[in-house]
């Protein structure tokens, strides 16, 4: 439990940083930087673990080099501005953090230090993967997304005052995820036997107003979609506290894909590897079987669009997906049928089936891996 | 030339004048002033040849209110002796050889002649001279011509006491401009200083602006000699041309006298080839019947000689190895009069030059390309918009070729080349000269304004051949110039990002002082592109990088035309 007057471990790996580079300069020699390639062809999925990481290709880049002495300049500008961030204690998001630092070189130059949003924005990711650490510990706010109800406390140490925060007690709206879960936000107790995570905010209200969580002793998260990279890290530290996680999406590519982001890591956030996957998460549904074990359902499916499909095809390409049977079966029906069903076909004949069908599936252990 | 000289006895010559000026380069204003020049420039330049003197001409261009344009020519040549002045500058084409195999400047138009009658059409003014052999003795007077004998008249002439060399030529005309575009005068003059780098020309223009063309060389062009057709490239038409025209009374003689490399031996050879064509196209000719038809071929009367059987004769020439054609009669300016000119005139960056190997066109006629290249300087043309062009300048036997570009054979051979290979990105944006000389004893042209040349498949393969391997030498120092411009570029690029990199470098560390690490970056930066341009690049170096531009010169290009493409000698 740190006290908010703590050194932050960010602002001594930050400062080592430049400390190198420094050094560099004062031998002689031009200053480099080393992080690991974040290219598709060094990403790969590591089984011991079960998410997607990094592998061990790196790049170094060098100032003295006409090719890289802007970015290098760009890098440093980043982290200095982030290490200001930690000193001041104030937060920014990325596009505050842009802002901070479009200006120009000099007047003799007909040039910025940033002129777009894409230049700064995978600068803050090498320095994450450089200095091994997220964004988040650099101050800097991503989009918050991500509502939660359930028996957790939680302290949130925030602009130099605390505040307790009951998830049990948030009415309908529930508690909204910030960008960042570690830095001043401590559990105080946590009370619910597992998670429940619900693609869908509607369905999300739905198990809210039938008291699902309290019944279940679940906390209720919904991603709202996609999942922030702030609820995929409560989610992981939830698992961390020994909290099955159990993930409930629509029964297409693009809900099916939440799923493996949450469990594995995306692609795009590859180096941030096992601190935002949750390779223990397990699928509950809605899947292709499920039209055989309620019938009621196959009246309610949709035609899949086209992007489903191809999403389907691209995730039959993954290896760590492609490995499990179930889910090749449940790729190949979407693909074959063309249809899909969403979670809310379930509201279909009774409002309150949606926990029924949860409850059910629980009872019979019927996940897919 | 024959027809024309055939209607001067038959018409009045203002007559004819006034309806061929145009083929006698008298069309446009600007233009007829540029030939007037060009008549008595070239007849001094060849005086001063034949004689073995340094030329020192002057031209001077004066306007008259009245619009007439004052023309003043003044060499240090030989000077004409009294009773040659009137013939020399008044009578038409006197001394014009046809069929002379010799390479000559005064090719073009119809001499100084030409120039008289134009005096006296458009303003009716004779012509004022004055000559002097150097001997204490000076002659001086006013010509005309009488139009209907073809006679000149001399007027007014008076023996001078005066230690004077030379000969200096007045003349008023009408109908004519001055300008400085680029089929000028001035375009003109400065054109034959490059190509007559022996020659110094002294150019006054109408506004009193004196420009001096300074001599770049002490060396007087030898005088060319004259020559044979060589075997090679003859046609059937033009042997059965000559042999029409041979005194010769067998044909074997007629063939080793008439043509240059023609020994016994090649007789010889020539016969025995001449009977295996025989036997190759008639294949139930005896042997026998084949070798008596070549002997009694080679035995015939040249004006007896056949279509068909000088057909065969010309298959035979092809078929068998020739010493290459003489080249005594060949006067190139050389690679190293060429380059020095082009620096004395462009003060350019760069110079290539080229010099290829003499060939044979059409008839057995030899000829040689001269090509060069300067770049930057005051090379290519200035344009309007402040730009500079790319500029051909074409010159046949060292006589600058100014006016129907479009038509000409080097223009499409230069034009045709791929310029980006050779780094010219856009070839009418870029300070390049290209120089080309075609050299030959008879000059291919278009027509009789003899200002383009035609386009004779060997001619024009020898000028993209020459101007090609200058144009090579010249990539490799543009390549070398652009790598040493990026290398200050990138210099550059990165010098400016340091102020703002120590800065953020001194609070990202906490320590430091950004002044110091400032000037520490600068010269790790100064250091590491200084070395570059020792040539030790290591990401920087690129496959042409070990390609320093090379000396440019001569030799170089003679040891490049060795290897395969000529291989017919």
């Amino acid at each position: 439990m740190a006290a908010a007057t703590e050194r932050k471990p960010a602002l001594g790996k930050l400062e080592s940083l430049g400390a190198k580079m420094v050094g560099e300069v004062e031998r002689g020699d031009s200053p480099t930087f080393d992080t690991a390639l974040r290219s598709k062809s060094n990403i790969l999925y590591d089984e011991a673990i079960g998410c997607l990481r990094l592998g061990p290709n790196t790049e170094s880049r060098t100032f003295v080099n006409v090719a890289q002495a802007k970015k290098f300049m760009q890098t440093v500008a980043v982290a200095s501005r982030c290490k200001k961030f930690l000193e001041e204690d104030a937060h920014a998001s990325i596009r505050g953090l842009f802002y901070q630092l479009k200006y120009s070189l000099g007047e003799e130059f007909d040039e910025e230090l940033f002129s777009e949003q894409e230049e700064s924005n995978p600068l803050i990711e090498d320095l994450e993967v450089a200095l091994k650490l997220k964004r988040e510990d650099l101050n800097l706010n991503t989009d918050r997304k991500g509502v939660v109800a359930g028996s957790m406390v939680l302290m949130d140490k925030f602009g130099g005052e605390k505040t307790e925060i009951d998830c049990a007690k948030q009415g309908r709206s529930g508690w909204m995820v910030p960008s960042d879960v570690d830095n001043g936000m401590d559990f105080v107790s946590v009370d619910a036997d597992w998670v429940l995570v619900v693609e869908k905010d509607a369905l999300w209200q739905r198990l809210n107003e039938d008291k699902f969580w309290k019944k279940e002793n679940c906390i209720l998260v919904t991603p709202k979609g996609q999942a922030s990279r702030g609820c995929r890290r409560l989610i992981r530290k939830l698992a961390n506290r020994k909290l099955p996680v159990i993930v409930f999406t629509d029964n297409d590519a693009w809900g099916w894909y939440i799923y493996w982001a949450i469990k594995t890591g995306s692609i795009n956030l590859a180096y941030l590897a096992n601190d935002i996957a949750t390779p223990e998460a397990r699928f509950i549904g809605m899947t292709m079987q499920d039209l055989k074990d309620y019938d009621f359902l196959n009246k309610l499916t949709i035609k899949a669009k086209d992007v489903d499909v191809k999403r389907a095809e691209e995730m039959l390409a993954y290896p760590w997906i492609a490995r499990h049977k179930e889910w090749v079966v449940e790729l190949k029906a979407v693909i074959k049928s063309r249809r899909k069903i969403e979670q809310d076909a379930l509201q279909g004949q009774r409002l309150s089936f949606v926990g029924e069908y949860l409850r059910e599936k629980m009872g019979k252990k019927k996940f897919l891996p | 030339m024959a027809d024309a000289s055939g209607s001067f006895r038959e018409h009045s010559i203002a007559e004819f004048f006034k309806k061929n000026r145009q083929m006698l380069g008298f069309s446009g204003k600007v233009r007829s002033l540029t030939t007037l020049v060009h008549e008595f420039v070239t007849n001094s330049l060849d005086a001063c040849e034949e004689a073995g003197i340094l030329p020192d001409i002057l031209v001077q261009i004066e306007q008259h209110p009245d619009g007439h344009v004052v023309l003043t020519i003044e060499d240090n040549g030989p000077g004409l002796p009294k009773k040659l002045v009137a013939k020399a500058l008044g009578q038409m084409l006197a001394g014009t050889k046809f069929h002379r195999f010799m390479q000559q400047r005064g090719q073009q138009g119809i001499g100084a002649s030409g120039a008289v009658m134009y005096s006296q059409i458009t303003t009716g003014k004779p012509v004022y001279f004055k000559t002097g052999l150097g001997d204490g003795k000076a002659y001086e007077g006013e010509l005309s011509i009488d139009f209907k004998a073809n006679k000149p008249i001399v007027a007014n002439d008076r023996d001078v006491e005066e230690n004077y060399r030379g000969l200096k030529v007045v003349a008023i005309f009408g109908d004519v401009k001055y300008d400085r575009s680029e089929y000028s005068p001035f375009e003109y003059v400065k054109r034959t200083a490059l190509a007559n780098p022996h020659a110094q020309i002294r150019f006054i223009e109408p506004t009193g602006e004196r420009v001096l063309f300074p001599r770049a060389s002490e060396l007087v062009p030898g005088r060319p000699a004259e020559i044979q057709p060589h075997p090679l490239g003859i046609t059937v038409h033009d042997l059965l041309e000559y042999a029409g025209a041979t005194q010769e009374k067998k044909l074997s003689v007629f063939l080793v006298n008439a043509f240059s490399r023609f020994s016994q031996g090649k007789a010889a050879e020539v016969k025995s080839e001449y009977a295996k064509i025989v036997k190759e196209r008639d294949s139930e000719a005896l042997e026998t019947d084949a070798e008596d038809a070549a002997e009694r071929v080679m035995g015939l009367a040249p004006r007896a000689l056949k279509w068909e059987e000088a057909e065969r004769l010309v298959e035979s020439f092809k078929r068998l190895k020739w010493v290459a054609p003489e080249t005594d009669a060949l006067r190139p300016i050389g690679p190293e009069q060429v380059e020095k000119a082009l620096k004395n005139i462009f003060n350019p960056e760069f110079t290539s030059v080229t010099e290829r190997r003499p060939k044979v066109f059409r008839g057995g006629i030899p000829f040689m390309v001269e090509a060069a290249i300067a770049y930057g300087g005051n090379s290519g043309c200035r344009k309007a918009d402040g730009g500079t062009s790319g500029v051909i300048m074409r010159f046949a036997n060292r006589v600058p070729l100014l006016f129907d570009a479009g038509g000409c054979a080097i223009t499409s051979a230069v034009k045709g080349m791929d310029w980006k290979r050779y780094d010219i990105r856009d070839f009418d944006n870029e300070p390049v000269s290209v120089f080309v000389n075609l050299v030959s004893v008879h000059v291919p042209y278009t027509g009789a304004g003899k200002q383009a040349i035609s386009d004779e498949e060997e001619v024009v393969e020898e000028v993209r051949l020459a101007v090609m391997d200058a144009a090579r030498r010249m990539q490799l120092f543009l390549h070398g110039r652009l790598r040493e411009r990026n290398r200050e570029v990138k210099k550059k690029a990165i010098l400016r990002y340091i102020p703002q990199f120590a800065q953020d470098l001194v609070s990202l560390s906490g320590k430091g002082n950004a002044k110091k690490l400032q000037e520490r970056l600068t010269s790790i930066v100064e250091s590491k592109y200084s070395q570059l341009t020792l040539g030790e690049a290591e990401e920087e170096a690129d496959a042409s990088a070990n390609c320093a531009p090379e000396k440019p010169g001569g030799k170089a290009g003679k040891a490049e035309n060795g290897n395969g493409e000529d291989e017919e000698e």
